[in-house]
């Protein structure tokens, strides 16, 4: 069930403080870590490339088991689900500090804290959907810059720890301060059926009716499109196989034009869209830059990271790019391409630092706007599904991008081929994405417009048309104040065009 | 003839540097006097000296196994002005014969076979001002740990030394007990130190079974032809409880935070109930009298648009 009208606001904006501090620990959290590989990698004597693995255990964990927290999600709502990530999360790190080999070290940092951090990003990112929509792309980027700025602040914090407490005594740290995950959990308060259904009664006719005529137009204009999952679960019995794995995990999405459009695209992108930062300091330093140097440029790409993605969310917002945000995205994707075919030019530190501020704004216009196209293209409540399915997808691909990158630097001895690699791959996926939505488009308006004619031959929906009519007439009269209602209205309707399958 | 291994070093000093330490091309020289171990092989050094400036010039090079070396001075063609002067090579106290190379140059040739070969030789131009320049040779560095290593009672500890570039004849490790040094004797001990030479650079000491005792210095001596170099490790024991705290505090935080979220969502919970209910009070009220009113209600509400 679509939610009346979800508050654009009031509790919302908590909600986006507690998804900021959780998405900012999953993101964050594995690239904190490198820190304390050294001195791990001379405890248990091994290699690098074996220590390296925890972090890809980690990242691939979290990653993987979206479609698990999807479901857990479509069972139980964002607010369990966070909170056991955080308590996972809390107990991963606390037993890791009492490992003695690092396969131990494999599990507890890599498996049972990447679960815990998969449990997080899920959920957080799915509940802004529900608390949002005229104001989503803002609420997204705001809570995308979690990211950047944690990793600013956990650098340092790992550091300290490190040099006061070990590496063990780190560890047990930081487990406590993912708990902190489960306090953000908390402020997940769950919206929808039944606080809902109370507004209904209470105000059904009379004063505020413009807003409840909104909530109705789109009931009507849903209820023949897609069966909510929500009214699912009430009518369990003699249902099929399929309908009921749907309900946990809506694989129908996969008939969903736009779904795959973004996740063909997005499994493309992500080959070549973390290689650059991975390899961005080893670079500087290739050319002769020092090491002091080289981790600023990574210090002034976070910072324009974290400018770059609430700004981003803003300028989505604005009524000239919300209805074209798809084509945004993939501008950003092909700018962020564009950057990396051009980083081979920049000669010596001024042109990194040039290359590196400009990567920065590029990668957190595409971080800001990542889940926020999904949920543009699939509706909010699909989009659990959509989440989890297209981050196991990405998880191959995420993998697989550095490994590429590194061999390629290997193979040839120098950088550039790696940046080019990754330019061309994002150009493409760009690309890809910007014909296949403009099609994509094409067909949604096509489809609104045959559904309109449909409407309108049937007579029983006369009168709701008339209702909308003059309501519609209301609204012109009535000034700004309802403006944003109206476009509400039609953004409820793109999305509703967004669940139609093909 | 002599065969010369030939390669020069020249330095343009102005009055305010001063050049200290291994350079990179002292790696190159590493390699080509190992490359020809002959009896005629010298490698060279020169410094430029610089005008009349009261800052000494300095250079460092790095040797690990005999060599001959041949020390010069050269005066910069631009104070090719300066006449009537002359030029002493000494270490410490001691005089050493010079050669003129050229009208400009001064050398000396050493062979450095032990020890006490090693040290800083000077050459000095006595004219109307004095000009220096300060050689001084050592062995190679031995890199330690600036920050200590912290680790927990019962836990090991391992400590790793690295020589850059040379390869020592031995490693020895060394605990400081007090103002003493003793050596490590892990046949000895060996439920408690374990040494491992992993690679020709590289030497690991483990300590096992980690106590309070163990807190302090260590120092690990590479040996090599020309002499002995150190390098120091410090290792911090600290006891379980020390992280402990810090961990507790956060997860009391955490629990508290979380507990106050829940409060406060169930005190505005009751809170808004009460409100509606007043509010469903009230709207019940209205519409049964708007429901009086009716169809005028309606027409006023277009009436006013």
């Amino acid at each position: 069930m679509s939610p009346p009208s979800p508050p654009d606001g009031g509790w919302g904006w908590v909600v986006v403080f507690g998804a900021f501090i959780s998405i900012g620990f999953a993101y964050a959290f594995p690239k904190g870590l490198a820190i304390f590989f050294k001195e791990i990698q001379d405890f248990f004597g091994t290699s690098y490339s074996e220590i390296a693995w925890v972090s890809s255990i980690m990242l691939a964990t979290t990653y993987g088991a979206g479609p698990i927290s999807s479901i857990l999600v479509n069972r139980y709502g964002s607010r369990p689900v966070v909170m056991f990530g955080g308590l996972l999360c809390g107990i991963g790190m606390v037993s890791a500090a009492f490992c003695t080999s690092i396969l131990q070290l494999y599990i507890c940092v890599g498996f049972i804290t990447g679960f815990g951090l998969a449990l997080n990003l899920q959920p957080s990112v799915i509940i802004i959907g529900k608390y949002f929509l005229k104001r989503r792309p803002i609420a997204n980027g705001l809570a995308m810059a979690g990211s950047p700025v944690m990793l600013c602040t956990l650098a340092p914090l790992n550091q300290f720890l490190f040099d006061n407490f070990g590496w063990r005594g780190s560890f047990l740290i930081l487990g406590a301060i993912l708990l902190n995950c489960c306090v953000a959990g908390a402020l997940f308060r769950p919206i929808g059926a039944a606080t809902a259904s109370v507004k209904t009664q209470a105000i059904e006719e009379g004063k505020a009716a413009l807003k409840e005529e909104v909530t109705k137009d789109a009931m009507e204009m849903s209820s023949p499109m897609n069966v909510p999952t929500e009214t699912k679960t009430e009518e369990e019995g003699g249902k099929d196989c399929c309908e009921k794995i749907n309900q946990y995990l809506d694989f129908s999405l996969f008939k969903h034009r736009g779904f795959l459009i973004y996740l063909i695209g997005n499994v493309l992108m992500f080959l070549g869209f973390f290689a650059p930062i991975v390899f961005l300091a080893p670079y500087a330093k290739h050319i002769g830059i020092d090491e002091y140097s080289a981790a600023f440029l990574l210090s002034i790409l976070a910072i324009v990271d974290m400018i770059a993605r609430p700004t981003t969310g803003i300028v989505a917002n604005s009524k000239w790019v919300r209805p074209r945000i798809q084509y945004f995205f993939s501008f950003s994707i092909a700018f962020n391409g564009a950057c990396h075919l051009l980083c081979p030019l920049a000669s010596g530190y001024t042109g990194l630092v040039i290359y590196s501020v400009f990567f920065g704004l590029a990668f957190g216009m595409v971080c800001a706007m990542l889940f926020e196209t999904l949920m543009d293209l699939v509706g909010a409540t699909r989009f659990t599904s959509a989440v989890g399915l297209v981050t196991i997808a990405e998880c191959c691909t995420i993998l697989l991008g550095p490994p590429i990158g590194g061999t390629l630097i290997d193979t040839f001895g120098d950088y550039k081929y790696m940046f080019i690699k990754c330019g061309a791959v994002m150009v493409l996926a760009g690309t890809f994405l910007f014909i296949m939505n403009y099609y994509n488009y094409r067909m949604l308006a096509k489809e609104e417009k045959e559904r309109k004619a449909k409407e309108e031959a049937p007579k029983s929906v006369r009168t709701e048309n008339e209702g909308r009519n003059n309501w519609n007439k209301e609204t012109a009269q009535d000034g700004p104040e309802l403006e944003p209602l109206r476009e509400e209205q039609e953004g409820l309707k793109k999305e509703v065009n967004g669940t139609n399958e093909v | 003839m002599y065969d010369y291994l030939y390669r020069i070093i020249t330095y343009h000093f102005d009055s305010s540097t001063t050049l200290l330490g291994p350079d990179p091309t002292t790696q190159e020289l590493k390699q080509a006097t190992k490359e020809n171990v002959s009896n005629h092989t010298f490698v060279k050094y020169e410094i430029t000296l610089p005008g009349v400036s009261s800052n000494s010039v300095e250079e460092t090079i790095t040797l690990d196994s005999a060599t001959r070396i041949e020390l010069s001075c050269r005066l910069d063609h631009k104070y090719s002005s300066l006449k009537n002067f002359q030029v002493t090579w000494k270490k410490g106290n001691e005089t050493i014969r010079h050669i003129s190379k050229t009208e400009k140059s001064w050398s000396i040739q050493l062979e450095i076979l032990d020890n006490s070969n090693l040290g800083s030789y000077n050459c000095t131009l006595k004219g109307e001002e004095e000009i220096s320049a300060v050689f001084h040779l050592q062995v190679p560095k031995i890199e330690g740990k600036e920050k200590p290593i912290v680790s927990y009672e019962g836990d090991t500890a391992v400590m790793i030394c690295k020589s850059f570039g040379y390869t020592p004849i031995a490693w020895t490790w060394y605990v400081t007990n007090g103002s003493e040094q003793n050596a490590i004797n892990d046949s000895l001990l060996p439920d408690k130190y374990a040494i491992n030479r992993v690679s020709a650079n590289v030497t690991h000491l483990k300590v096992l079974q980690l106590t309070k005792e163990d807190d302090g210095v260590y120092w690990c001596e590479a040996a090599f032809d020309l002499g002995k170099s150190k390098g120091k490790l410090k290792l911090k024991v600290l006891s379980f409880m020390v992280p402990l705290k810090p961990f507790l505090a956060i997860v009391a935080e955490a629990i508290i935070l979380v507990t106050i979220v829940f409060l406060y969502e169930i005190y505005s919970k009751r809170k808004e109930k009460c409100a509606e209910d007043e509010k469903e009070f009230d709207q019940v009220e209205q519409l049964k009298s708007e429901e009086s009113n009716g169809l005028e209600n309606s027409s006023t509400r277009h009436r006013k648009i």
